[in-house]
């Protein structure tokens, strides 16, 4: 089974999500699940932290597709931590995700 | 002594000191034909012998005659408590002619009406090993003729049980040492595997072992250990540690933690061994080595072009020395062709001679070939013909280069499962064909969404199976993904962006409906900058 690990916690108004692993259509709804679960009613920015993740196809993009779309609806902001150069960069690049999210390259700084 | 001398005849006379009739019979039956013979000599009743336990302080009724149950019911009686354990820890001869709860522990005794007993000790080399006794049934007192028969006849049984015991535990050592050695390598794509285990002179097996196995994370584990001691309580303790530590191995691919929980465990439940042990996790990619070792000697790698030398390991106290120790990793690249050979200290140790000598000579001898030929290239060099004082364990792994690997080939069931095991084959075979961080990225992308549409779109609920191919033509990397099934027409939007992203990501991605499934063709030049 492919595994991803999720880690979360609320700093202020920002939910900060921790991915690292792989996620492939074997394990997209479980790391879909997580990541629902880990955003509560009140945060305005959600920040996806997948500096950590080696492989992400388009059954991860669907989950982070969904959540940007659901996170439209609630009118908090989608930001994504992404190494460059990175082969997760790139998937999330081609597949016109960038609109609906804000890149950036390297942990936030406080 | 005149009394001896007449003793030793009435043994004669009953075949005790040399029949060929005992000569084939072995354990329990022998003991239980010399206990009738003793019964007839002593004009007894009952014959039993107690052995005491090894490592316990209770004796044991092993084999018994007229008072059959005894055996039968496991009789123990604690060391220097009751009739026998009074002869056991005062080490002489006892006589009672009253029995009952004050003078016997063993009420089967005096429930069967025994009214006099004769008991002696058998001593082997200085330790006593068990209690040999007779009975009657009637009132009898036992004279001193009758206990230094008795006394003889005990030696004698003491002698055949401690060389019964030997062969056995020898033939156990043997046995349970040959069971622990994987008795054929795992068969790893890509990698080469080869191993020698020779036991140590004299016949005696000592706790040397090797492993090697695969993790469900795609690593892979290498272990090389040597317990110190030898025979039985070596091999025991070998098969425990080596068990632990494949279960450790399953927890985490950090070799240093996996040695830290072993070291807690042995410290724990065997207190008082001591064992080398080198563990080694091998990278889903097998591109490089992590390396920890617990007092072993570190392993020699040799890589093409290049002499071979020992990794630069900082060495850690033994399993069982010390408490709570600091355990450290070293990474150790493994590039294509590479071999890297793990052994016991009995390799290179040699009694008149110092261990660099040993270490010099079996730098000298491996070089870059197949793990068998390096095998017995070593094991030419440094036993030769001599009979090795110690166990030996060689063990040689090497990485095939990419011409030697050829294509790869999978196939497996159309089911999400597969997929992380697709992505680790194709690491493996990516990383020996050359490929940098970028190309396999978009490899394992494309293969991956292809794989993916096999496992989503090509079957209905009864399944079926997905292969991949992956060959080298000049510098292009083909990868042919096959089904037997048929896609559906595209549901939902995730299916469109799987096959752009394929197509991003090869040079050219050819989907064909054949009649029988479909096939998707990846090309991909490795040469070629990433697409972005």
């Amino acid at each position: 089974m492919t595994t991803a690990r999720v880690e979360a916690e609320v700093r202020g108004d920002t939910a900060c999500i921790t991915i690292s692993g792989e996620i492939d259509l074997a394990n997209a709804n479980l790391v879909q699940d997580q990541i629902h679960a880990a955003i509560t009613n009140d945060v305005t920015i959600v920040m996806l932290d997948l500096s950590g993740l080696d492989y992400l196809d388009s059954a991860g993009l669907r989950v982070l597709f969904t959540l940007a779309d659901r996170l439209r609806v609630l009118q908090m902001g989608l930001e994504l931590l992404v190494a460059p150069q990175s082969a997760v960069r790139k998937a999330v690049e081609l597949s016109g995700l960038e609109p609906l999210a804000r890149l950036r390259p390297g942990p936030a700084r406080d | 002594m005149a009394n001896s001398a007449s003793a030793e005849e009435k043994l004669r006379r009953i075949g005790f000191v040399s029949d060929n009739a005992l000569a084939h019979l072995a354990g329990d039956a022998l003991l239980i034909e010399l206990l009738e013979r003793v019964r007839q000599v002593m004009n007894a009743d009952t014959s039993v012998i107690l052995l005491l336990e090894p490592g316990s302080r209770e004796l044991v009724a092993t084999a018994s005659r007229g008072i059959e149950n005894e055996v039968r019911q496991g009789v123990r009686v604690p060391l220097g408590k009751g009739f026998a354990g009074r002869i056991a820890a005062e080490r002489r001869p006892v006589t009672l002619d009253r029995i009952d709860h004050t003078t016997v522990l063993n009420q089967l005794l005096w429930e069967k009406g025994i009214a006099a007993l004769a008991g002696v000790p058998l001593i082997v080399g200085g330790a006593v090993i068990g209690v040999l006794h007779v009975g009657n049934l009637s009132a009898r007192r036992f004279t001193d003729d009758d206990v230094a028969l008795l006394q003889l006849a005990g030696d004698r049984m003491a002698l055949t049980v401690q060389a019964h015991r030997a062969q056995a535990a020898r033939a156990a050592a043997t046995e349970l040492q040959r069971s622990l050695l994987p008795t054929r390598l795992p068969t790893v794509p890509t990698l080469d595997l080869a191993a020698r285990y020779v036991p140590g002179g004299e016949s005696s097996v000592a706790g040397d072992w090797y492993d090697v196995f695969t993790l469900p994370s795609g690593w892979l584990g290498i272990v090389i250990g040597d317990v110190v001691g030898h025979d039985l309580p070596a091999a025991v303790v070998m098969g425990r540690l080596r068990s632990a530590l494949r279960a450790y191995a399953l927890e985490t691919t950090d070799p240093a933690e996996v040695l830290t929980r072993l070291d807690r465990k042995a410290q724990h439940f065997e207190p008082g061994m001591m064992a080398t042990v080198l563990y080694c996790t091998v990278a889903p990619a097998f591109d490089q080595m992590y390396l920890s070792s617990a007092g072993h000697l570190a392993p020699l790698v040799a890589l093409p072009g290049r002499r071979g030398d020992y990794a630069d390991l900082p060495i850690d106290p033994p399993i069982g020395a010390v408490r709570e120790t600091r355990r450290r990793v070293t990474t150790v690249g493994l590039p294509p062709g590479a071999v890297a050979c793990f052994f016991t200290d009995g390799l290179v140790e040699r009694r008149y001679s110092p261990l660099d000598k040993g270490l010099d000579t079996l730098r000298d001898t491996v070089a870059v070939k197949p793990a068998d030929a390096v095998c017995a290239e070593v094991m030419a060099r440094l036993i030769g013909d001599d009979v090795p004082e110690d166990d030996v364990a060689l063990l040689t792994l090497r990485r095939q280069s990419q011409d030697e690997s050829g294509a790869l080939d999978l196939v497996l069931p159309a089911v999400p499962e597969s997929l992380k095991d697709i992505r680790a084959a194709m690491r493996r075979w990516l990383s020996a064909a050359g490929a940098g961080a970028e190309v396999t990225g978009d490899l394992l992308l494309a293969v991956g969404e292809a794989c993916t549409n096999a496992v989503e779109h090509a079957y209905g609920p009864a399944g079926g199976s997905v292969a991949l191919r992956l060959e080298l033509q000049g510098t292009t990397v083909i990868a042919t993904v096959r089904d037997h099934g048929r896609w559906r027409p595209p549901r939902g939007e995730n299916r469109g962006r799987g096959i752009l992203l394929m197509r991003k990501c090869g040079d050219e991605v050819r989907v064909e409906q054949t009649g029988d499934g479909t096939k998707v063709v990846i090309r991909r030049d490795l040469s070629r900058e990433p697409a972005l």
